[in-house]
């Protein structure tokens, strides 16, 4: 393992990974709080003063669709320097906005990267450049041929490559690949997954057996820290998920239950829709993407009933990752922690 | 004309071989019919085209209907499908031995017995790993699985060798062991005989009606009869005979996708398959390599010939490699009146047609990896992959509706135990309703067992021949 460098440069730092990550590496007592400084990406003045009231973190405003709006990140670098790559996003105003943001989001900062002689880039990726499983208790391998799944799954596969063939010409990434998150600094959209749980709205398709890989954003820290820091060769690639897939049952059951422990008031009701309904959403979300636009509900009721499950041995071998946290204790760090923050759920 | 037999034993495959030489030698009196013709090893050279006009069914083009229709192949010859495969040899699984025992409620279905007889078909077969090293394509595989990560093992195989040089393999097939050994106690056998229907009244079989080559009809009677023609054969056969009661409405096969990879080197062996697999998916999902003869090259590149054609000129660095996969499908065998042969079809599942898509992806992976320059999906209009980013094109491109589907395993037809509504014979193959018809072949097998189905096929097949003898006390 390296030592942390002296720079840590953080892109999306005010996204959901990005707020996390730099809680963790600016605190001393965590076990990846790191001394040098960091540089964290806002994406507008008022963002990047927020983001300067932590203490040790250098906000700089930029853009990553340009790379001009990259020249001030990574202007002025001295000593050895880390890229986390966490900018992205999943979902857009329109589908135009993948290609912008996470592909050529991508390249330019890889690109700027290798100019700026960097240490180590890191990638956030994705479980979408590689579909779903072909049966519930179909596992992704570490290593699985990609079959993007719509415009984001598209978007991030093509991140990939690009970062890969900046890998070629020389610069030193390494991509991570979490899947579906959950846990502190969450955004409004999982707000609605609690509340809709809680009142029995969040549906079922299927049977609910079909299973999902989700990953606490502590767990995803780790994975990124450790993935920055291992003695790891450019180019390689890891999921970084909880230590097991859950059951789409399991999944809402466990938020009831931490819902109810919580205080709040839970339903025994539960929306029940059956597969047909999934695979319907998903063909009407491909023709409305097809189409240029892009409707979140649309395209998480199409995911519904797909079992989307990774293995994560590779992980646990060559970087030492250990998720800490699973399914129960997380959802309910996760409650405790929006109630903290005064959200209804 | 007509002649007598105590037992007929219909079919001279990995059922009923073992059968005729178990009964002949506790004393029977066996007359054993064939409809193919006895074709010595070494007179037809394996995987050629000459093989399959003297040894397979309809010089190996039959096809289940169905979206997609899937091509299937089945031996005809003395030996069945022994004599024409790669002779890769996979006892069952406990799992599926269990499975098998439970949901169809098998009786007396013993793992351990089960597994002693395997103990015994491998001493007589000489099952064994092959000596040296494997064939260039069966390395590829394995290479490739290896740098993946993948669990791959190689496959023992029925051969002798006279030497350390995997080419001198001899094959253990039906006509090198059980039919010598049947033939040795007694038993007749008769090629190029085929069997019209049997003759049943009142659940009990008194003669078969059987026609030769020239269309000569001559009948045998017999007091038993053990119907041994594989899993497409057998219920036709029954159904002709007017047994129809949960006969042929079970077909299980492998489906299996294919496509070929082209090296640097040369590797191609067109008389010989890998003997390797990679199980890393096991049961789900099976990677192996296939017979890659020029002509079978040709085929296997048909589907998208304007973009593939040209490849055929470097054959020697050419290999074609499959992904087969358990299915949830099933499907049926119908005697038509008129027809000789019958009416097959099969249906897959949505989760058999999603596993089929990422199987071929993650077999085209195990290639790149192991160092094809280039990858032939075998699906119409396929894209050639020559790194990851054409994988996405390819996945993006396939359907099953496309591709070149093809099965070797056939299984399930008439299947043995006491489920309810399915079982079509006794937990030991006396067909349900009748006194003395048995079947005794992949078609007891009550699923497919995920691995190449002969051992188990000859494990049942000893089970009930013995249980045949000691009940009926000869």
């Amino acid at each position: 393992m390296k030592d942390p460098p002296d720079i840590t440069i953080v892109t999306g730092a005010s996204g959901w990974l990005g707020q996390a990550l730099l809680a963790a590496l600016t605190d001393p007592a965590d076990p990846y709080g790191r001394a040098g400084e960091i540089r964290a990406l806002a994406t507008s003045k008022p963002e990047g003063d927020v983001l300067g009231r932590s203490p040790g973190v250098v906000p700089v405003v930029g853009d990553v669709r340009t790379r001009a709006g990259l020249r001030d990140l990574f202007d002025g670098l001295t000593g050895s320097v880390d890229v986390i790559h966490a900018a992205g996003v999943i979902h857009p105003g329109t589908v135009s906005d993948f290609v912008e943001i996470n592909t050529r989001g991508t390249q330019n900062v890889a690109a700027a990267a290798r100019a700026a002689g960097v240490r180590r880039l890191v990638h956030v990726s994705s479980n979408s450049p590689f579909g779903v499983n072909p049966h519930p208790t179909d596992r992704f391998r570490n290593d699985e041929p990609y079959h993007p799944y719509m415009g984001y799954g598209r978007s991030k596969m093509l991140a990939e490559l690009r970062l890969l063939d900046e890998v070629g010409k020389g610069l030193d990434a390494v991509i991570v690949r979490p899947p579906w998150f959950y846990g502190p600094h969450q955004p409004a959209r999982q707000t609605t997954f609690f509340t809709l749980v809680r009142t029995g709205k969040f549906p079922i398709v299927g049977d609910g057996t079909q299973r999902r890989s989700m990953v606490y954003v502590d767990n995803l820290v780790q994975g990124v820290v450790l993935a920055e820091l291992a003695e790891a060769p450019p180019g390689r690639a890891w999921w970084i998920a909880d230590e097991r897939p859950y059951e789409m049952n399991e999944i809402v059951a466990t938020v009831k239950s931490a819902l109810a422990n919580a205080g709040l008031d839970v339903t025994d009701r539960q929306l029940r829709l059956p597969g047909v309904v999934g695979r319907m959403a998903q063909a009407a979300d491909s023709i409305v993407q097809r189409s240029g636009r892009y409707v979140t509900q649309l395209h998480v009721l199409g995911e519904m009933d797909k079992t989307i499950a990774c293995d994560i041995a590779v992980a646990e071998a060559e970087l030492g990752y250990q998720p800490a946290v699973e399914l129960g204790e997380g959802m309910r760090r996760s409650i405790v922690w929006c109630l903290d923050q005064g959200i209804a759920l | 004309m007509s002649s007598r037999a105590d037992v007929l034993v219909i079919g001279s495959g990995a059922g009923g071989a073992p059968t005729a030489a178990l009964l002949a030698e506790a004393g029977y009196e066996v007359l054993v019919v064939e409809e193919g013709d006895m074709v010595r090893q070494g007179d037809a050279v394996p995987f050629s085209l000459d093989q399959m006009d003297r040894q397979y069914r309809s010089g190996g083009v039959t096809a289940a209907i169905g979206r997609p229709s899937i091509a299937y192949t089945e031996a005809c010859c003395a030996g069945g499908g022994t004599e024409i495969n790669s002779g890769l040899y996979r006892r069952p699984p406990e799992d599926v031995i269990d499975r098998w025992r439970t949901e169809h409620d098998i009786a007396d279905f013993d793992t351990a017995e089960i597994y002693a007889i395997c103990d015994e078909v491998e001493a007589e077969l000489s099952v064994q790993p092959i000596p040296g090293t494997a064939t260039g394509a069966s390395e590829a595989l394995k290479r490739g699985a290896e740098r993946l990560g993948w669990s791959h093992d190689e496959i023992p195989r029925w051969m002798t060798y006279s030497s350390t040089d995997v080419a001198s393999g001899r094959r253990r097939s039906m006509t090198e062991t059980y039919l010598p050994r049947a033939v040795g106690a007694g038993a007749r056998i008769e090629t190029g005989t085929r069997v019209d229907r049997l003759v049943v009244s009142d659940g009990r079989a008194t003669s078969a009606l059987l026609s030769d080559r020239q269309g000569r009809a001559t009948t045998v009677r017999f007091n038993e009869v053990i119907v041994c023609g594989g899993a497409i054969q057998t219920p036709a056969l029954l159904q002709r005979s007017g047994l129809r009661h949960r006969i042929g409405r079970s077909l299980a096969v492998h489906p299996t996708v294919k496509l070929t990879a082209r090296f640097g080197d040369e590797l191609n062996v067109p008389d010989d398959v890998p003997v390797h697999q990679v199980k890393e998916f096991a049961p789900d999902l099976s990677f192996g390599g296939s017979a890659s003869s020029p002509g079978l090259l040709a085929l296997a590149l048909s589907d998208h010939w304007k973009l593939f054609g040209s490849a055929i000129e470097d054959w020697r660095n050419l290999a074609t490699y499959y992904a087969a996969i358990t299915s949830e499908g099933r499907g049926r065998v119908m005697a038509l009146p008129g027809l000789r042969d019958p009416l097959v079809t099969y249906r897959l599942t949505r989760r058999d047609r999603a596993l089929l898509g990422r199987g071929l992806a993650r077999l085209a992976l195990v290639m790149l990896e192991a160092g094809a320059t280039e990858v032939y999906p075998a699906y119409r209009d396929a894209p050639i992959v020559r790194g990851r980013r054409d994988l996405a094109a390819m996945q993006g491109t396939f359907g099953v509706g496309k591709a070149s589907m093809m099965t070797v395993h056939l299984c399930s037809t008439v299947p043995m135990g006491r489920r309810p509504k399915v079982s079509a014979t006794d937990s030991h193959g006396l067909v349900n309703g009748t006194r003395n018809v048995r079947v005794n072949d992949a078609s007891l097998l009550p699923d497919a067992p995920g691995v190449n189905p002969q051992a188990s096929v000859m494990a049942v097949a000893i089970r009930n021949a013995r249980r045949f003898i000691e009940r009926s006390g000869s």
